[in-house]
């Protein structure tokens, strides 16, 4: 957890989005989007025509962004670049994986339920109580 | 009275006195390492519930957009018509560390609603002059006038004038919104805002719980390895 252990103080930070379409239109709605002077987004609407590294470029894209405090993602869409976001272990911008339209939220699949999984495995507590 | 005076006379000579168990370290280090973990199944547990939540909020949220398609139709309302003009997020997140101990510092996020970056501070500072000027004339008023009633009733109208100068702000910021999608937008299309801006408010809060429980986490795992070592 070498990454968590410097947090830089930020006054006005974004949370991008990765999701469907009707996800984005939401929280676009709720008055979450950027667009900045080289016009880019701080979303990533992902449909039938997005391809995996469309979505792997828009992730590592955000996680390298200073001004992204939170990135949102849906929970299919984290599934297809699952690689990617488990791997991913700093605290800003931390990730949420959301429920999405037609997948509802599992978490059995949820990266940060799984990184704490190994406390609930009898081994560990044993080896802890020894 | 002299119970209570007993109980505290009894309460001082334990704490005044001297550890004289030798396992007493060892039982206080288990303690708090009990502590952590309890604090981990309690954010934990907050994690699931919350995003119980979260599910709910936007199926809601899902339901009115749906809802606003079919009277809009969905040529009106669909992601081709996104504003892609150079403009700054109305709401922002506000990022602070706590610190946890000396070793682990923990991220704590705040939602800032409806203020765009562009005009946070002229807004944030005009509101607050025009707040303080209806204060000093309320109390200027006051001394020469009446009783302190009226003084209740300017300081009242001057946060209502306040209070207003935010609503318009919030309200212009939200039709800003909403404006991508023309200016006159269904009734629907309005009621998809707070069901999405409950969803952002319950993120900021599952995110914050998911920071507490992977410092709650880290700091079990120090412990363990501490114990083993």
């Amino acid at each position: 957890m070498a990454g968590r252990a410097q947090i830089p103080q930020k006054n006005s930070a974004l949370v991008a989005m990765i999701a469907d379409e009707d996800t984005i239109v939401g929280f676009l709605l709720a008055g979450v989007g950027n667009v900045d002077l080289r016009r880019k987004t701080n979303y990533l609407i992902v449909d039938s025509k997005t391809t995996v590294k469309q979505i792997e470029d828009a992730f590592k894209e955000f996680t390298a962004r200073e001004d992204i405090a939170v990135i949102m993602i849906s929970q299919y869409v984290a599934n297809m670049i699952r690689f990617l976001v488990d791997s991913y272990n700093k605290a800003i911008p931390a990730i949420l994986e959301i429920p999405s339209k037609d997948h509802p939220y599992d978490p059995t699949h949820d990266s940060i339920l799984s990184r704490v999984k190994y406390l609930f495995s009898a081994e560990s507590v044993a080896s802890g109580r020894r | 009275m002299e119970a209570q005076e007993g109980k505290q006379g009894v309460f001082e000579t334990e704490t005044e006195r001297p550890p004289t168990n030798p396992l007493q370290g060892v039982i206080e280090g288990e303690e708090v390492g009990d502590e952590n973990v309890l604090r981990f199944l309690d954010s934990m547990d907050g994690y699931l519930g919350l995003m119980d939540s979260l599910s709910a909020t936007l199926r809601q949220g899902w339901f009115e957009l749906a809802s606003a398609k079919y009277s809009m139709g969905a040529l009106r309302v669909n992601g081709a018509l996104l504003d892609l003009k150079v403009h700054p997020a109305a709401t922002s997140l506000t990022v602070t560390q706590d610190d946890v101990d000396s070793e682990l510092k923990q991220p704590h996020f705040t939602l800032c609603k409806w203020v765009s970056s562009g005009n946070e501070k002229s807004s944030s500072q005009e509101v607050k002059s025009k707040e303080d000027d209806l204060l000093k004339t309320s109390d200027s008023q006051q001394p020469q006038n009446h009783g302190s009633s009226q003084m209740f009733e300017g300081k009242t109208s001057a946060r209502d004038g306040a209070t207003f100068e935010v609503d318009n702000q919030v309200s212009k910021e939200r039709a800003k919104s909403l404006s991508m999608f023309g200016t006159l937008v269904s009734p629907k299309l309005r009621a998809v805002q707070p069901s999405f801006e409950t969803a952002l408010e319950t993120i900021v809060e599952i995110v914050n719980i998911q920071s507490s429980m992977l410092n709650a986490y880290d700091q079990v795992q120090r412990g363990s390895k501490g114990s083993k070592g």
